[in-house]
Formats: C-alpha cells, structure tokens, sequence
C-alpha cells in the first residue's frame, strides 16, 4: 500500500511532510522535536517531559490551557508525549479547523517565553509528580523500565535514567532550566511538521508558510551529553536484580543491548522478537503458556531508539508461587534456541504475515500515519520508509535472525529483572 | 493582547475556518440469512481490511447463578479447540493469515470475530464459524484458561486502580445484585468452573437466533452475505431471553468506603452510584453533561482537580450503559497527603453540576467536542464494526448513527441541567479511597460527608 509522500523544508529549516487522504474530513498534525530524555544533564532527569506539560501552559497569544481547550471545543483530540529520543505533540481536528492548529502549535513555538511563569511550573511540577506516583511509584512493575534502564547502560549514557526523571530532579528544575530548555531545543530546524488527512496541498503550503515561516532558525543543537557511543558495545557481564514485595506475582524481565533502530541487525532481531511471542502460534507462547504452564503470559519487544544501542526485552508473567527462576530459565532457553538453529521458512514467513498485517491495521487512523511518518523524517530523514520499511523485514533471512541472536543476545550482555510479591523472600544466592 | 514578537500575521486573532466537508456515518445495510440470521454490513474502501464480528446474547447477564466468570471463560476458550482443530493448529492458521483475533463477553453479549486483509476474508470467515459452532473445550485448556482468569484477579487485586474500581462497584449496587459482582468473576466462582459448565453454556446460548454478523471494511454487502450464508446459514437452533439484571442501589446515604493498602503513596479515588441503561431517553443529554463534568480535558473535574490544585495527573468521569443502568463514576488518583480535599472538591463538583447553570460557551464546546471526535473513532474498521454491535445489541433503528451529531447538537442547557440533577446522585454516592488507610482515615472523618467504613476483603468474594 503506497501512501503519498510530498516532503519539503521551510527557509527556518523545518522538515515538512504533507499526506493527502480524504477519506474522512479530519486533519491529523504531528510535530516531532529531535529532543528527548538522552538529552538531558545530570542532575535534571525528566526535564524533557516536564517541559513538554509546559508547551500546554499557553504561550504569548495563547493563555494557560487555552491550547487544549481551543482543539477540544472545535472537536478535537490532541495530546503529547516524551520519550528517550524525541518529543512529539499531535492534533486532530475536523478538517476545516486546520489553520487553528497551526496557529496554536506555532505560537507556542515561536512565542512561547513571554508567556512562561514561576507559579505555571509550580503547578505542573506537582502534576508530572502525580504523574509519577500513578504510573510508577504506586504502580506494580511501574519501574521496569526505569530499572532495566539503569542495569543495560552506564551512569554516562544517555540511556541510563527514565523519561519521568526522579523527584528530587523535578523539584530542581528552575524557571530557568525550561527557559534554557526551549533556546536549546524548540527550534524550526529541529522539528519536523506532518500533516495527514483531509486537506489542499496548495492551501496547507500557504497556511504552513503562513504561521510558520517567520519563525526564526535556533542556533546549532549542541551534542546529545554524556557518553552515546557504548564502547565495547556489549555490556560485558551479566546484570542482575531481584525487587521485592509491592507487586501481587512473580515477573521476570529479561534484556539486551541490540544494534539500533534502522540497522539490519535490529530488523533481524525485531523478526527474532515476533518469532518469540507475536501470536499465540509464537515459540515462548506456545511452549511457556500453553504446554508447560510456567507464565500467564509473555511478551518480546525492541525499543526502537537510535542513540548508541537498542534493547531486546523478553517478559514473562508467572503465576502466583511460580519460582522466577525457573521461568528465566524457560525462557532462556527458547532465546537461546534462536541462537542454535535456523527458523523455519514457514516460521519466517508466519511472522512477516503477521507485521504486515498489523503494520496496516494501524495506518488506517490519519494521526498514526502521521507520527510514524514524523518519525521516519526524525530519525532517517526517508518518510518515504512508511511504505517500504517492510521490505527490510523481507529482506531478512533465518540466518540472520540466528546470526543476531548468537551475536547479541548472550548471557555476557544480558540484564535479569525479577519481581517476587513477598518482601521477606530470602536474597538471591549470586 | 501584546504585540507579536515575530513578523507575520496578527497572531491575537483565533483564525477562522476552511470549508468543511460533511462527515456521513457508512450506509447500514441490513439482511437476513436462510435461517434468519441478521447481518450488518458498512462498506469502508480506502484500506484492504475487513472486520467481522458475530456478536452473541452470552454474555454475563446469561450466567448461571453462582458461575460468575463462566461467559467470559467460554469466549476465551473457542480458540483452544474447534472442529478438528487444537488450540495449536488454531493458532498457527490465525498467524499464517496474519488475523487479529478477539473474542470476549461484555454483561451483555459475547463477541468473537476478527480483522484482516481482504484476501483471507474466506479463510477467516471459515474459522470463525469452526470456533462459534464446533468448540472442543479440551479439559486441559479449560483447566489453563480458568487459571489464567484466576491469576488476572490475583493481578487486578493487587493493582491500586483496578482494586479501587472493584471495591467501588460492591458498593455502588446493592449486595447480591448483578453488577455488584465483577464481570470477569471472582475466585470461589471461577475455582468452580468445570468443562460441561462451559459446553452446557455454550450449547444453552451460542445460538443462531441469539446471533447477529456484523462487518465492515473492503468487501461489498453481497460478498459478506454470501460468505456469511455459506458458513452460517445452516446454523440453527433458539436460545431464549435472558433475564434482565437486578439493579438497585446499596447505600442511602453517601458512604465513604476505605480499601486499605498501608504504605500507598497516592490515593485512588471513585465517587459513584446507579447510572442510566444504554436505551434511555436522555442518552444524549446525559452524554453531553458527562463531557463537562469530566468527561474531556477542559472539564470542569480535571480543570479543578489537575490544573487548579495539581493534585492528580488526571480526573474524568463516565456512565457505562448497558441494557441496564450501570455505574456512573468519577475517577482519579491523588496524592495520599491531598486525599480529603479532593474528595470534598469531587463531591463539590458533582453538587456544582446540579446547581451551577451550565454556561452557552460550556454547552457550546461539549457539544462540539462531542460531535467533532466522533469521526476519528470510525477511521478503522473496527471503529465501524464496533457500532454495528452496538446497533446489535441494543435493538437501535439501523440508521441511528447517520443522525447522532444533530442529535449531540441539539442538547439544550435545560436539557443538560435536568439531566444532572436527575442522574447524578450527590447524597447517595459511593465514595471509595483506596490508599494508606491510617493515613487518610481522620480527615475523611472529619469532613462529615457520611458514615466511613473500611472494606472487608472478604466480601470481594461474597
């Protein structure tokens, strides 16, 4: 299925991709800024995030909440988030209400600091930290992420904190810090715009032009801090952490440094993730939930992250008295089995079927489509890929899914993450 | 407004609109098979994807009494077995034709069906007729799948949210009624749960006359009934009404119900009580009242609870509408420190939308809000299969959709106002805090909203 692609640049340096469906007339608008949590100094974790909670605390022409509530009364949905490598904001609205949007995700690019206070921070620190309590502090499992984070990278990577940054760092952040934030990275050259869905080519160039093209170029974004490139690549040892108490079963998590997202070793290892536990004909499924019973249920994913290295992550919930253990050990050895023998070709072919398949369910909303196509122009600048990136899953063979997981997937370069639900249970023998 | 610090245009004017092209709900074409069987259909052409749902009168309303559980059980368990298939061999077919599979039970109905691409339409269809007619149930995936529900409640009872809705359904409704107990069941129900119950359920209610097929995607209205007559039409067999659930309030008076959880770093509120049945008669001024007390970002819940005090990363409201009324509830989650000042303000708000009139802008933007997103539910396949259901299930006309925003559109204020005052119920809510009990306890007493009680765990299962 090929979906239209008409890329260009403003004279400020914003990337602009345009996709024209008129199937409904609704508009989706997607804004990506190359900028995320790998960008942030020591000291400062989750400032990323929360300066994104700012962009919604209205900006020189915009007042407080007055963003959310203009796409809201129009009919309109619209929300934001923040991840390691980026931060998008995305709205869609009925497709006659396309110049609002530009308007308001303009202004609050370009006259954003005017309209920037002490007591807006206040509140919205107090929010990012509920924020936190609710997704993991009073949540269980709610720091899997988090700990795997800080066990598969060093104190200098990038990679090492989380997104939502720790309290202490929240309650640092200054006035100042998001001020000095946004100069640094809310820049025309560092964001790319999509627009996807109902709408004249002609008449968005304009309106795009329009709201967007005086916005002035930011200065060069300075390197990502720290150390991004892992040298040696692979961890070197085996890492592991048992948590106890506050969750109600056992769950194991396993992870490794794989290459990064746009690489063929990470196509490979994706084929290799869906062959473990996409469908329940899947090997982990198959054999760990419906034959042997060890775990309710199983799931192989990668992140995908383009700075310094990916991760392979594997979960398996247990039922209640199962020992971690030996569902880490189950699980190890269908990873390892990827690592012996060569899928087979129906094998090969089951888990193809199965990314296609879901690759187009998912493009069917023209707000999907957009944020894929922002970040396919974020991270390879070829927004083209979000209808040719099959073609390198397809390309991938059986040995290279067994060639990356004997390369990668290795107990010198692994992480264990266990839960156990009883806070007395005796420390693991190491 | 101040000068813009950029050149460009006037930047202190709200642009205006561009030409807006109508948004019109797919046509609903209605048949019937050879044995009476209806089916739905709505043409959707720019993506090579179907959906096909057969939606079922199984749902936890048909439950025999003391086997709460057993519909969802039956739904999960149609892919461990059918024909001369095992749960295996079912499960490479679905991946080798890339189907995203769904089967599950609502309290109102059981749906099984799926989504794919175009050209394993006759595939599919195949299947799901195997699974919906010929289920094995192998005793072994019956034991399994008992015990993963087992283990989702084990889960759910030690998640701070989901143990907070749970607590709060026990005493919005009364003790001993249907939606007092949880859908997906209880222990001492589930443990109970053997292979004939499933089959006898299966055999007593997976019927053609308790069947309705529904579809939407890139297939034409002849090609789905032509496939649908194939693997269907010689389907028969009657399965009789279900009793309608029993629904009465628990409590008199507002009750204030602690699930204690020490240690808690935040609080999980609900404040609810009896809502209003799918079919009634104000459905959309209750639905456009519901978006300003909670029910979009801009409410007046979370504008107060989030933005105003920072208390929460988020509130919101809702009615589940079933073919009986089901809970209205307000929702969020705080921290432990803030926990009687929010239940005052959560309280403070419901009360408000009683007394406070609705303003024209207020009106204006629910209206609108509610009108404008409603097409971007209904860009997928499954968006537009998920409303023929709905059609299904609750008996609405077959063209009830292509009018639904002039509907929304047409909510007055008095409208919205008689609705909150006759559908929400200030004095008589459940107010159920989940979180550090020791914690919260004195100041909840304090505020003198109602008697405050702590959950007996054991009653979860009663």
């Amino acid at each position: 299925m090929q979906i239209p692609i008409d890329r260009y640049e403003l004279d400020n340096g914003l990337k602009v991709v345009l996709s024209e469906d008129h199937t409904n007339p609704v508009v989706a608008l997607n804004i990506w800024y190359n900028v995320g949590s790998r960008n942030e100094l020591p000291g400062r974790t989750g400032l990323a995030h929360l300066f994104e909670h700012m962009m919604f605390q209205g900006s020189q022409h915009i007042p407080e909440t007055g963003h959310i509530a203009h796409v809201e009364r129009v009919g309109g949905s619209l929300n934001a988030s923040t991840w390691l490598d980026r931060t998008n904001f995305y709205d869609t609205v009925p497709s006659d209400r396309l110049e609002l949007v530009l308007w308001l995700e303009s202004d609050r690019l370009g006259c954003y600091l005017p309209a920037l206070t002490q007591e807006k921070l206040d509140n919205q620190r107090d929010v990012v930290k509920n924020e936190r309590r609710q997704r993991v502090d009073n949540q269980p499992y709610g720091d899997w992420d988090e700990r795997l984070q800080g066990m598969l990278f060093p104190p200098d990577h990038p990679y090492h904190h989380s997104v939502i940054g720790s309290m202490e760092d929240l309650d640092a952040a200054s006035l100042d810090d998001v001020a000095d934030f946004f100069r640094t990275y809310y820049a025309p050259n560092n964001a790319v715009l999509t627009l996807c869905g109902d709408f004249d080519p002609a008449e968005a160039r304009r309106l795009i032009e329009r709201w967007f093209g005086p916005i002035p170029r930011g200065p060069a974004v300075p390197p990502i801090p720290g150390r991004p490139v892992l040298e040696p690549f692979k961890l070197g040892r085996e890492v592991r952490h048992t948590a106890r108490g506050g969750v109600p079963l056992p769950r194991v998590y396993l992870a490794w440094r794989v290459p990064v997202y746009g690489t063929p070793d990470y196509y490979a290892a994706d084929v290799a993730s869906e062959l473990l536990a996409a469908g329940k004909s899947s090997r982990l499924y198959r054999r760990l939930v419906r034959e042997q019973r060890l775990a309710r249920s199983v799931s192989a994913f990668l992140l995908p992250v383009v700075t310094g290295s990916s991760a392979f992550i594997v979960r398996g919930n247990a039922p209640g008295g199962q020992d971690p253990a030996v569902l880490e050990r189950a699980l190890l050895d269908e990873v390892e089995l990827l690592a012996r023998e060569l899928p087979e070709p129906a094998e090969m072919e089951r888990a193809i079927t199965g990314l296609e398949a879901r690759h187009l369910f998912e493009l069917q909303k023209v707000n999907e489509r957009a944020d894929q196509i922002s970040m396919l122009t974020t991270y390879f600048d070829a927004p083209e890929l979000i209808s040719t990136e099959l073609d390198r899953y397809r390309a991938v063979t059986a040995e290279d899914v067994r060639r990356v997981a004997a390369t990668f997937l290795t107990p010198d370069n692994r992480v264990v993450l266990s839960y156990v639900p009883d806070a007395d249970a005796p420390a693991e023998a190491s | 407004m101040s000068a813009p610090t950029i050149a460009g245009p006037d930047r202190s004017v709200v642009p205006g609109r561009g030409p807006l092209r109508p948004f019109h709900f797919p046509q609903v074409h209605r048949r019937a098979l050879a044995n009476g069987m209806p089916v739905l259909v709505a043409e959707l052409r720019n993506f090579p994807i179907v959906t096909v749902d057969l939606v079922l009168d199984a749902g936890g309303l048909a439950e025999p009494e003391g086997r709460n559980g057993l519909s969802s059980v039956a739904a999960g368990l149609l892919e461990s077995g059918a024909g001369d298939r095992s749960a295996a061999e079912i499960a490479e077919l679905v991946d080798d034709l890339g189907l995203s599979l769904d089967a599950g039970a609502s309290w109102d109905t059981a749906q099984c069906g799926f989504t794919c691409l175009r050209s394993r339409l006759e595939p599919g269809f195949q299947l799901l007729a195997d699974l919906v007619r010929h289920p094995t149930f192998p005793e072994g995936e019956v034991a399994r799948v008992v015990d993963e529900r087992v283990t989702g409640i084990v889960q759910r009872r030690g998640t701070p949210s989901a143990a907070a809705d749970e607590a709060a359904n026990r005493w919005i409704f009364a003790e001993g009624t249907t939606f007092a107990r949880p859908l997906s069941g209880m222990l001492r129900t589930l443990q109970g749960i053997e292979r004939e119950d499933v089959a006898a359920f299966h055999a007593a209610r997976y019927r053609a006359d308790s069947a309705t097929l529904v579809a939407a995607g890139d297939a034409s209205v002849d090609e789905i009934v032509a496939l649908a007559e194939r693997f269907f039409g010689d389907w028969q067999g009657g399965a009789g009404p279900v009793a309608p659930a029993e629904v009465r309030p628990r409590a008199d008076r507002t009750t204030i119900v602690l699930v204690d959880r020490p240690g808690s770093v935040q609080s999980e509120l609900r404040v609810g009580h009896v809502g209003i049945e799918r079919d009634a008669p104000d459905h959309f001024a209750v639905t456009v009242m519901n978006a300003i007390l909670g029910g979009t970002f801009s409410s007046r819940l979370n504008m107060n609870l989030r933005e105003r005090l920072g208390y929460t990363y988020g509130a919101s409201t809702s009615f589940a509408m079933r073919r009986q009324p089901g809970p209205f509830s307000m929702s969020t989650a705080v921290q432990t420190e803030v926990t009687a000042h929010a239940v005052s303000e959560m309280l403070r708000d419901l009360r408000g939308m009683q007394e406070t009139e609705v303003t024209a802008a207020e009106l204006d933007d629910a209206r609108n809000y509610l009108a404008g997103v409603f097409p971007l539910g209904l860009q997928t396949t499954d968006g537009v299969s998920g409303k023929l259901s709905t059609i299904a299930t609750y008996g609405l006309a077959d063209d009830y959709y292509q009018d639904y925003r002039e509907r929304l559109l047409a909510v007055t204020a008095d409208d919205v106002m008689a609705a909150a005052r006759e559908r929400l119920w200030p004095d008589r809510a459940a107010v159920v805090i989940g979180g550090d009990a020791e914690k919260v306890r004195e100041e909840l007493e304090a505020l003198d909203l109602g008697p405050v009680v702590v959950l007996d765990p054991e009653e979860l299962e009663s």
